[in-house]
């Protein structure tokens, strides 16, 4: 269709908010990385690619690109290989009601406000009250673990309170990948006596190839951007030690607290840059060019 | 039958695990801080006690923080349902010049973090002076890529020659806007809506960076607020904690069916 006067009354004002708050904000965070940028200062001066120099001097820099690197990819492995165990157990499930209800259920941290159910898992951790140290101590007679206050042990926290929060998407998308595959293939696999395990290698698995695909990739985007429960649960100081401190969290400290807009800026390219990477070198290694 | 009951047995164990934070939650916010200090092990109440739910309603507006995250919550989702479906119309249905690249820098920004465009994002709702007011989580949200994107793809599947046929009987793009597109985007917007409804209602960044003012914090930055100020208070914070994350709860439980359906469609295209 054409109607020329009805694509400009649509599009005028949505593109003019979308380039206020979206085209004009990126392109003005790539400049004000090149700018020594303090809101409060009137003056502030263009100081070229200085702010990503200093990005190799910064020991903080290199420390929460370091806990942010861990953080993505341990808890993103254990989240897929854990959502797969999960969602081949439920499919197996011969009564469609249990099947619906262990997903809902799976997925009901998911509907939560991080902060609510990151403060829930501070109380958790308390070393004096929380239910982990009452459980370790009463039927395990393991000693009470300051989990928050170690720096070896904040950021396992975290990442098992993440696995916790975020599992229950990748199932349901686990589950309706897995409901799109054939019943011949695995009717095929039964006749010549292969068994459950073989058959999630073997059939499953390859056949999940672009799901797989998609789900590890906007898993790996989203969890580089997490931000909330480092706040919660690493407290304001990064953790002990800075053990929790990570790129999204530096990035806001910087910005809104020291004030250094411009390096802000430029931690948050260097971030930009790292999802980049990262997302195209996955999406290189799970190509898929075949379908059934 | 075997095999049936060890995947059972298994999921139950992990959905033990699952839950066990709300149970604990809800069990420690009726008791009072002193007895959860006093027997730290136990995990039921002593002297079941609204006290922390309480301490919640009467020391902090917890009241104006709810109406707030629904102003918020209600008008972005009902703005974005309104600009993705007519602006993914136009986008799906009409030809014009510049079409492509339009749609192309729109995915292109959905791949920008956050953290980018936060800070210009920030100084720009200064300078139209509505730092610290809703307006500053609430304009910045009207039009959105996914939303239009979405859309677009939902509309490609309406036949053209639907469009056409109501053209030859005279209706304008407004018309068919409303009567031929609007009613086959339903599953669509259903989706849309949940997603963006619950986006906003839990979004703690933008609040933390966009407001100041106590009264005006919306519920996830009043949360971290709350227990910031009673940090001594268990019993409180999980009642304010709970008093937040029963609405999206009970939300999912009613609407199961279009939530799981919602995220197969919306992670599937």
């Amino acid at each position: 269709m054409k109607s020329k006067w009805f694509v400009r009354a649509v599009l005028l004002p949505a593109v003019i908010l979308f380039a206020t708050f979206m085209v004009f904000p990126i392109v003005s965070g790539l400049v004000i990385a090149m700018f020594d940028y303090n809101p409060l200062r009137s003056e502030n001066s263009f100081i070229g690619l200085s702010n990503f120099i200093k990005l190799f001097h910064d020991a903080t820099f290199i420390k929460s690109l370091k806990n942010t690197l861990t953080f993505v990819f341990v808890t993103v492995a254990l989240n897929i290989t854990v959502c797969l165990f999960l969602s081949t157990l439920i499919s197996s499930l011969r009564w469609g009601r249990l099947r619906s209800l262990f997903r809902v259920l799976f997925f009901m941290p998911c509907v939560a406000p991080l902060v609510a159910s990151s403060t829930v898992w501070r109380g958790l951790y308390s070393p004096k009250y929380g239910l982990i140290n009452n459980f370790m101590e009463s039927v395990l007679h393991i000693p009470a673990i300051n989990w928050l206050g170690t720096p070896a042990f904040v950021m396992p926290a975290i990442i098992l309170f993440t696995l916790w929060a975020d599992m229950g998407y990748n199932i349901i998308l686990f589950s309706a990948g897995m409901d799109g595959i054939p019943s011949d293939f695995y009717e095929a696999a039964e006749m010549d006596g292969t068994n459950a395990i073989k058959k999630f290698f073997f059939i499953t698995l390859p056949l999940l190839g672009r799901t797989m695909s998609f789900v590890v990739a906007m898993t790996l985007i989203s969890h580089f951007q997490m931000f909330a429960q480092f706040q919660v649960l690493a407290g304001r100081t990064g953790g002990p030690n800075q053990a929790g401190n990570v790129l999204t969290y530096y990035i806001y400290k910087t910005a809104f607290q020291a004030k250094d807009m411009g390096y802000a800026s430029a931690i948050a390219i260097a971030l930009f840059v790292i999802i980049m990477i990262v997302t195209l070198i996955q999406q290189r290694a799970s190509r898929v060019d075949w379908g059934y | 039958m075997g095999k049936q009951i060890a995947a059972l047995t298994i999921l139950i164990a992990v959905s033990v695990f699952v839950v066990m934070p709300y149970v604990w939650m809800l069990l420690t916010s009726f008791r009072t801080t002193r007895e959860i200090m006093q027997s730290p092990g136990r995990m039921f109440p002593i002297d079941w006690t609204w006290s922390g739910y309480v301490t919640v309603i009467t020391k902090s507006p917890f009241f104006s923080w709810f109406v707030n995250s629904m102003i918020v919550s209600i008008s972005v989702t009902a703005a974005v349902l309104f600009t993705s479906t007519l602006v993914g119309y136009v986008f799906s249905k009409f030809k014009f010049r510049g079409k492509t690249a339009l749609f192309w820098l729109l995915l292109a920004t959905m791949m920008v973090p956050y953290q980018i465009m936060m800070i210009p994002q920030f100084l720009i709702i200064n300078e139209i002076h509505i730092y610290d007011t809703l307006l500053a989580l609430i304009v910045p949200e009207l039009v959105t890529a996914f939303g239009i994107y979405l859309c677009r793809q939902f509309c490609d599947e309406i036949p053209d020659s639907l469009c056409e046929a109501a053209v030859i009987d005279g209706a304008g793009p407004f018309k068919i806007y409303g009567m031929v597109i609007l009613p086959l985007l339903r599953p669509c917007m259903g989706a849309l809506a949940i997603f963006t409804f619950l986006e906003v209602w839990n979004e703690y960044l933008k609040p933390l960076i966009m407001l100041n003012e106590v009264k005006r914090m919306t519920l996830p930055l009043a949360l971290a607020f709350f227990s910031d100020a009673h940090s001594r208070d268990i019993g409180a914070i999980m009642s304010a904690s709970a008093m937040i994350m029963l609405p999206a709860t009970v939300l999912l439980l009613v609407l199961q069916k279009q939530f799981i359906r919602g995220i197969a469609i919306t992670g599937m295209k």
